[in-house]
């Protein structure tokens, strides 16, 4: 019976992300100027940052350990992709982003991308044996900082690299930065990674892995009583972490032709950096990764409805005047968000589909057990 | 059952309001632009219906994107002021004439936040909103990101203050009202040279990309010319409190002028008085970003130490020969109260620019407008100078040389046209 | 010789500003261990204060530096706004991280609150200049606002640690940061103790907007940023919740970035300080001056 139910979730869940994969090449497919320019982009900029918020989860929500310098590892992965790809672009091997042989340096230019940032991860994870809690999150940030600070002084991926210049536009002519027709030629690529991207760490945190460095986060003594090696363990999940964050720097670099290391930033103005993937991973829930999914695509339709999307036209003036500091919407909002779901959307709960008709009883039981505590506090 | 009806009923509102989340990205951008487009023409005929003349055939929209939130917002408001003074004006005067009709101006506005990312989105929601005449951005780095969105997708972006070299390398749909990095680099070096200094430094930001353009630029000229760089310094931002270490450095190499390309905001408050504080007595020479330093000088502080502070500039109201240039001044300070920077200037001058652009060829399609921009042989009188483009949409203008200068008497520093500069 | 005392001049005139930010930031963090990231922009509403009140009290023919005291006013109500209205609600309900997050919402609410307030805007502020007089020495300029800064911090930091050591509150913020609910117990009233805490560390932080202003004199709205993270590398340097530690770190943070900029390369000074932190935490993972706890099994 339960192995039956087991096999349901899967299969459910399997077709839905096939129907996702399908639905993506017919929108490849259909025309129209909408599409080209505000869905795609959206689509492709909501898939990096699926992946980062989930394999950040991996390091704060399954080991246990904050880390704020994720945005580091991307910037890695996404020099390391561009350059790779202009070298080979340099070197002969495709000349026009098409057939097998673009399709090829794509493959490798993300895969060695996700392995450098990964060898990155591993020079983090040694620190993290020794030190833990906030001690490495000031490691992390410190990695995170040193990075941005090395890219900016090496002379061909600087500001003057790739960030403009005649790399920056030779990026987009014949690399991997990607127009708009290419975006939506190519929106299979960037779902296919997403996809497989999420099942292997899905697979990472279900397997005998996952279960130990649950363990770790839970009690490190406890774990390491009972015989997990806790320091291979650890390290091994920053790696591995730091690999996905490599792949989406890849992705990254094909949607943004140009390169600028304020974007791979510890703060900066908008919501693509090191500390924003830390909200996105608790808003949807520590430990929980398709909590990381959601989070990940509500906090960018917040913020980009925010700046163009049609319901803030419809709103009093007053508000309108509010809604010019996008940043200051946003983070009201998140507060809200923290204060009524202190542990996420999802909390450590995962979403499946078979779950969404028993959605109106939790709902319910949430909301009694709301009152419920108002009532309590109000007795207090 | 009545409790599971009601369930049913909160379970549907819920998947109704997430569709409708989901929707309202694809289908909702144009009619929030056709909303938005209505307005604002009903403000400009409005607008119209205040001022002398009648009723106008239509409204023109720009679009305009730049860092109006930020770390960056310094620039991107600046801009913006330029622009809505430029527009309120044309609107009072009567509107943009096409053909025989006549059109009003409106902008539409977006704010990127000074982010790559956010820019792409801002520039692509407004060619989805059917605009095809763009001003934006503020600065290099952030127009970097779009000039190739632009080409392909076939949009007049004209940038009123990014100076890099490489945003526009031949004629296409990207120009700009200011002049680029190199040129004013070579003005710089050129200056030092026809001035008789051989020995010079220079200090700068190599993670940024108008620091280190001018630097380049710079550093190039003055081989060229033969001068000999003793020194040569950077910090790791455009925010650097401390310049102390560098120019101790300059100081050391006996640098007779040092160039110093940064921004308004860091040369009033830090690096002209921790220069002097070390003992550097040269000459500081900057480059247009440096216009409105007096704007941030402390009070309180040593005066004296901004004499010798030079830079080259887009226009000088005191050199200037057109009235324009006067009557922009007088009209931005009795509308903003404050005396108006290159940024307001420049983006004043985008509007005057594709308006000019617009009436000589009669249409306003990106097409048509690019078209006539692209001729290199109109001549835009505009409030910085009077100009024509040169084969990559850069204008070809002559700088001007301006400087700080201290009177004891009345313990206070003034702005000084120097001199005007242009290339041998 | 000359440019080896000028570098070490503005090592400490650089690490005096951050050590005085590090001091009400580890002063906060050893109560709730929370790491306040608007604590930088304390340090931005301070700098406000200070602009718009030094040309105010000059004007009644007070001196300039007088200003401080309605700046502490003003951080600290406005430290504890952000305490009553965000952690504490938050505090009952989540963990350390979302605490963190609530923490990190601030920051960008006051920052872009700031921005919306029209006399303030984005365009930068330059104050008045303070402690403007100078001495040389070996022929290198001094300024005496770097003086004046380390010997406020050395003062704020003995201050601090009588106060925690000696007095009531201090007392009481001892034990609440030890134990929460067993301070609770011992009749120790933790969210007035909390309260206090904040406003203290605000407070401290208009204090160390003063100085940073005198020698730094420029105020904007995304200032907070940038000297939040130094402030928060110098507390962890020297060991978080270590007062001494917190001037420690933040000295051999400003001498570190002074000397990597003179002698190695100037625009990677920043790598040389992370390297540095990353070193120390290596060889004592509480810092220079933290307590190493070990934990009961």
């Amino acid at each position: 019976m339960r192995k039956n139910e087991t096999r349901t979730r899967y299969l459910v869940n399997f077709i839905a992300v096939v129907l996702l994969f399908v639905l993506s090449l017919v929108m490849s497919n259909a025309g129209g100027d909408t599409l080209k320019l505000k869905v795609v982009p959206s689509i492709w900029q909501c898939c990096y940052l699926i992946i980062m918020a989930a394999s950040l989860n991996l390091v704060l929500g399954f080991l246990g350990q904050l880390s704020l310098g994720h945005c580091g590892f991307m910037a890695v992965g996404a020099y390391t992709a561009a350059l790779l790809s202009l070298a080979f672009q340099r070197a002969g091997f495709y000349d026009e982003k098409s057939g097998p042989a673009f399709l090829l340096v794509l493959l490798l230019s993300t895969l060695v991308a996700g392995i450098l940032a990964a060898l990155m991860g591993l020079l983090v994870g040694i620190p993290a044996l020794r030190l833990k809690g906030d001690y490495l999150a000031i490691i992390t940030l410190g990695f995170g900082m040193i990075i941005v600070n090395v890219i900016n002084n090496l002379p061909f991926c600087g500001q003057q690299g790739l960030g403009q210049g005649s790399a920056s536009s030779a990026l987009y002519a014949t690399g991997l930065g990607f127009s708009n027709d290419e975006k939506v030629q190519y929106l299979w690529v960037a779902v296919l990674v997403v996809i497989l991207c999420m099942t292997a760490m899905l697979l990472f945190v279900r397997s005998k892995y996952g279960r130990a460095i649950r363990a770790i986060r839970d009690n490190e003594i406890a774990a390491s009583t009972s015989g997990i090696n806790v320091s291979y363990y650890k390290v091994l999940t920053f790696t591995i972490s730091a690999f996905f964050a490599g792949v989406t720097g890849a992705l990254y670099s094909c949607c943004n032709a140009a390169l600028a290391t304020t974007s791979f930033a510890f703060t900066n103005g908008s919501i693509l950096n090191s500390v924003f993937i830390v909200v996105m991973v608790v808003v949807g829930g520590m430990g929980s990764m398709t909590g990381s999914v959601i989070a990940a695509v509500t906090l960018f339709l917040l913020n980009y409805t925010i700046k163009n999307g049609a319901w803030v036209s419809a709103l009093p003036a007053f508000l309108q005047n509010v809604f010019t500091y996008p940043m200051l919407v946003y983070s009201i909002v998140l507060i809200i968000v923290i204060l009524f779901r202190p542990r996420g959307i999802m909390g450590s709960r995962e979403f499946a589909l078979c779950d969404v008709p028993k959605w109106p009883g939790r709902i319910k039981a949430w909301l009694t057990s709301r009152s419920g505590e108002k009532e309590a506090s109000s007795h207090e | 059952m009545k409790k599971k009806l009601l369930s049913l009923l909160l379970a549907l509102c819920l998947a109704f309001s997430l569709a409708a989340c989901g929707s309202s990205d694809s289908t909702s951008g144009t009619s929030d632009s056709d909303t938005s487009t209505a307005t604002d023409a009903e403000a400009s005929v409005a607008a119209e219906e205040d001022s002398t003349s009648g009723a106008v055939d239509g409204t023109i929209m720009l679009g305009m994107i730049g860092p109006m939130t930020g770390s960056l917002a310094v620039y991107g408001t600046h801009v913006a002021n330029g622009v809505n003074l430029a527009i309120d004006q044309i609107s009072a005067a009567g509107g943009v004439t096409v053909g025989d009709a006549t059109y009003g101006l409106a902008v539409e506005s977006k704010d990127d936040q000074g982010d790559s990312t956010e820019f792409l989105n801002a520039m692509n929601a407004l060619i989805s909103d059917g605009i095809e005449l763009v001003i934006g951005s503020a600065t290099s780095g952030c127009t970097s990101s779009i000039t190739s969105v632009s080409n392909s997708e076939g949009v007049v972006l004209v940038t009123p203050s990014g100076t890099a070299d490489a945003l526009t390398t031949e004629m296409d749909y990207v120009f700009r009202t200011c002049f680029k990095d190199s040129f004013q680099g070579e003005l710089a070096a050129q200056y030092a040279a026809d001035e008789g200094y051989t020995k010079v430094g220079i200090v700068y930001c190599s993670a940024d990309t108008y620091s280190a353009g001018l630097r380049d630029a710079f550093a190039a000229a003055a081989e060229e010319l033969g001068l000999e760089i003793v020194a040569e310094e950077s910090v790791a931002t455009m925010t650097e409190v401390d310049y102390t270490n560098q120019f101790t450095k300059m100081v050391e190499a006996e640098a007779e002028l040092v160039f110093v390309p940064f921004y308004y905001d860091v040369t009033g408050p830090y690096l002209v008085p921790q220069a002097r504080s070390v003992g550097f007595d040269g000459i500081l020479l900057g480059a247009d970003g440096v216009d409105n330093t007096e704007t941030t000088i402390p009070d309180g502080a040593d005066m004296s130490v901004y004499n010798d502070f030079l830079f080259v500039n887009h226009y000088s109201t005191e050199l200037a020969t057109s009235d324009i240039s006067i009557s922009f001044v007088e009209s931005y300070e009795e509308v903003y109260g404050e005396t108006p920077n290159n940024f307001d200037a420049l983006g004043y001058d985008a509007v005057l620019v594709l308006k000019q652009a617009i009436e000589s060829c009669g249409a306003f399609d990106a097409d048509s407008v690019q078209a006539a921009l692209a001729d290199t042989s109109v001549v835009y009188e505009v409030s910085t100078g009077t100009f024509s483009f040169d084969d990559t949409g850069t204008p070809i203008k002559t700088g001007v040389l301006m400087g700080y200068s201290y009177t004891e008497g009345d313990d206070a520093v003034t702005k000084i046209a120097v001199t005007t500069l242009s290339l041998d | 010789m000359t440019t080896f005392i000028q570098f070490l001049i503005t090592g400490l005139r650089l690490g005096s500003v951050y050590a005085l930010i590090a001091l009400g930031y580890t002063m906060v963090y050893g109560i709730i261990k929370l790491i306040n990231f608007a604590h930088g922009d304390f340090i931005m509403v301070g700098g406000y204060t200070l602009f718009f009140m030094i040309p105010i009290v000059m004007n009644l023919g007070l001196p300039g530096w007088l200003a401080v005291v309605p700046a502490i006013l003003v951080c600290a109500c406005v430290g504890m706004l952000v305490e009553l209205l965000a952690y504490r609600p938050v505090r009952k309900k989540g963990n350390n991280l979302t605490s963190l997050i609530t923490a990190i919402a601030m920051s960008f609410v006051l920052e872009n609150l700031a921005q919306a307030i029209s006399v303030i805007g984005p365009d930068p502020k330059v104050p008045y200049t303070l402690f403007t007089s100078t001495f040389s020495i070996a022929g290198v300029s001094v300024s005496s606002a770097t003086i004046i800064t380390v010997v406020v911090s050395a003062v704020i930091m003995v201050a601090l640690y009588f106060f925690t050591q000696k007095s009531r509150i201090g007392c009481a913020m001892r034990c609440v940061s030890e134990d929460k609910e067993a301070a609770t117990l011992m009749g120790v009233n933790v969210n007035q103790t909390i309260i206090a805490t904040f406003g203290i560390g605000a407070g401290l932080a208009a204090v160390a907007a003063l100085m940073y202003i005198a020698q730094y004199p420029k105020v904007y709205t995304t200032m907070g940023a940038t000297l939040g993270i130094y402030a928060f590398v110098a507390a962890v340097l020297g060991g978080i919740g270590s007062l001494p530690g917190a001037m420690l770190g933040g000295l051999v943070i400003g001498i570190v970035q002074s000397g990597a900029n003179t002698y190695i390369s100037s625009s990677m000074s920043d790598t040389f300080v992370y390297l540095i932190l990353i070193a120390v935490l290596m060889i004592r993972p509480a810092g220079i001056l933290g307590k190493n706890v070990g934990e009961k099994v």
